[in-house]
């Protein structure tokens, strides 16, 4: 009888370690740098009140140069074989343009109004990963001599630190053809990017997933961060600052602004699994937060806004 | 006539069964230096993918015996040394195991892993069919040779296995 109490409750605890073990997975895409389009001649330029501005042309870029395509399969195949499968920038930008006609033609049935979007959403309608593996690469010559100069770099979408990377300049060569000594320079520098990742995962793990934390305020609100609260007079901004050295893995987090409108705390590192042992990411970090601010003493109004997994907002004063 | 035959086969007896045991004796000192992991590893180009083409620098009394147990060191090294980058577009390599202590941890793995005819031979095969260039022949000493022997360690399948063993995390480990 003990016996099977004992085994029941192990049981138990593998089930429930199998179901909420699992940290939210980041998504990763490679994705060609401005420097690379640049030197490609993939931009597009427009005017900006009087000033030209250039962004890249992901699309054509993806359309006209086999070279790219080569590459990022080459790293899609090998981030696969490491259980990372990676976000298809061409495809994503492929499904981006389909949804957008599909939402354009649809409408409801019994009024025949069309699907709501509001500017932030149309805004946040691109390509995105949680890690961009920003990729360069240039064709060095010599006379008759070629080598290839590679740069992949792991950024984090939300925090912009370079998370992994992996550089160098391979072999000279006479004879070889520019895509076999791409492909020698994709096989050769891999391993050295998956190790960096590597490293940041572990990092992950042992200190909490780093996020992005923003407080703002509407127009209309008439309170602000230097507004007090409590009987000992505190103010908004350190209320907030000591509800994240309270929650934040080991306290650690930094504020890099604070006025009466608006905060930024950077580097905060948040647990990966809430108490429930289930994963968690910015937003249902900060809920924590725009919960104490909506109930007593407090009783603030708040929008809570998120980016990914690790970048959440808290706009103060209503919905 | 027999007594002629029987005086000749004694003799051939006791040379064979010197021979024999010098050679196994030989082989336990190459043993030993490959036990104390007694080698240099460096890179010698760029291999298929999965692969890892390198030069293990094994030391023994008998290149011959140096050559058997390069294939030990290399695996050995790709585990638990990697090597820096250089010439050939080679790039630096981290080893597998990313914990100092991960052979002391798994002995009991390792010592059977690293077996004469153990299980590291199904991840390293020699290059250029195990031939030794005449330059990577070197006596270092009186009785001493240091041997260059290339091979091609299936870096990717061993990573695999290391981690079916818990002794490598994978990278999507914990997701």
């Amino acid at each position: 009888m003990k016996k099977n109490i004992i085994s029941l409750i192990a049981i138990f605890v593998v089930t429930i370690t199998v179901s909420f073990g699992q940290a939210k997975k980041p998504t990763l895409m490679v994705v060609p740098s401005d420097v690379w389009c640049n030197q490609n001649g993939y931009m597009l330029s427009f005017d900006n009140q009087g000033t030209e501005v250039k962004v890249p042309d992901y699309k054509r870029a993806f359309q006209e140069n086999a070279e790219v395509l080569q590459v990022i399969s080459q790293i899609n195949g090998m981030m696969a074989e490491r259980g990372f499968p990676l976000k298809n920038m061409e495809s994503a930008i492929k499904t981006l343009e389909s949804n957008a006609a599909e939402d354009n033609m649809r409408s409801s049935k019994d009024t025949g109004s069309g699907v709501s979007e509001s500017p932030i959403d149309a805004l946040k309608k691109v390509a995105k990963a949680d890690i961009i593996m920003q990729l360069t690469w240039t064709v060095n010559r010599t006379g008759p001599k070629k080598s290839i100069t590679f740069n992949l770099q792991g950024l984090d979408a939300y925090t912009d630190k370079q998370i992994a990377t992996a550089t160098g300049t391979g072999a000279p060569s006479f004879s070889a053809e520019v895509p076999v000594l791409l492909s020698e320079a994709v096989l050769s520098h891999m391993d050295n990017f998956t190790s960096s990742l590597q490293t940041h995962f572990d990092d992950m793990f042992a200190n909490g997933r780093e996020i992005i934390v923003r407080i703002q305020k509407w127009d209309d609100w008439d309170g602000d961060l230097e507004t007090e609260y409590g009987d000992d007079d505190e103010e908004l901004g350190v209320i907030i600052e000591d509800w994240l050295a309270d929650n934040a893995v080991k306290g650690r987090f930094n504020t890099t602004d604070m006025t009466e409108d608006m905060a930024l705390f950077e580097q905060v590192r948040i647990p990966l699994f809430n108490e429930k042992g289930r994963a968690i990411d910015a937003r249902r970090f900060v809920k924590g937060l725009s919960k104490m601010l909506k109930s007593e003493p407090y009783e603030i109004p708040n929008k809570l806004v998120m980016k990914g997994l690790g970048r959440a907002t808290i706009i103060l004063g209503g919905k | 006539m027999n007594k002629e035959i029987v005086k000749i086969s004694i003799v051939m007896f006791i040379a064979f069964f010197t021979c024999t045991i010098s050679a196994q004796r030989k082989k336990r000192i190459a043993n030993k230096d490959t036990q104390e992991w007694r080698y240099d590893i460096e890179c010698e180009g760029i291999a298929k993918q999965g692969s890892k083409l390198v030069k293990v620098w094994s030391y023994s009394k008998n290149p011959k015996f140096a050559i058997g147990q390069a294939m030990k060191n290399a695996v050995h090294g790709i585990i638990f040394k990697g090597y820096a980058g250089g010439g050939n577009g080679c790039t630096p390599f981290k080893p597998l195991a990313r914990n100092v202590t991960a052979e002391k941890e798994h002995e009991a793995f390792f010592k059977s892993f690293f077996s004469d005819g153990g299980e590291f031979r199904k991840y390293v095969t020699a290059a250029a069919d195990g031939n030794i260039a005449p330059g990577d022949r070197l006596k270092v000493s009186k009785r001493e040779y240091k041997i260059g022997v290339v091979v091609n360690v299936a870096t990717d399948q061993l990573r695999k296995r290391l981690e079916s063993e818990g002794i490598v995390k994978a990278l999507n480990a914990g997701f």
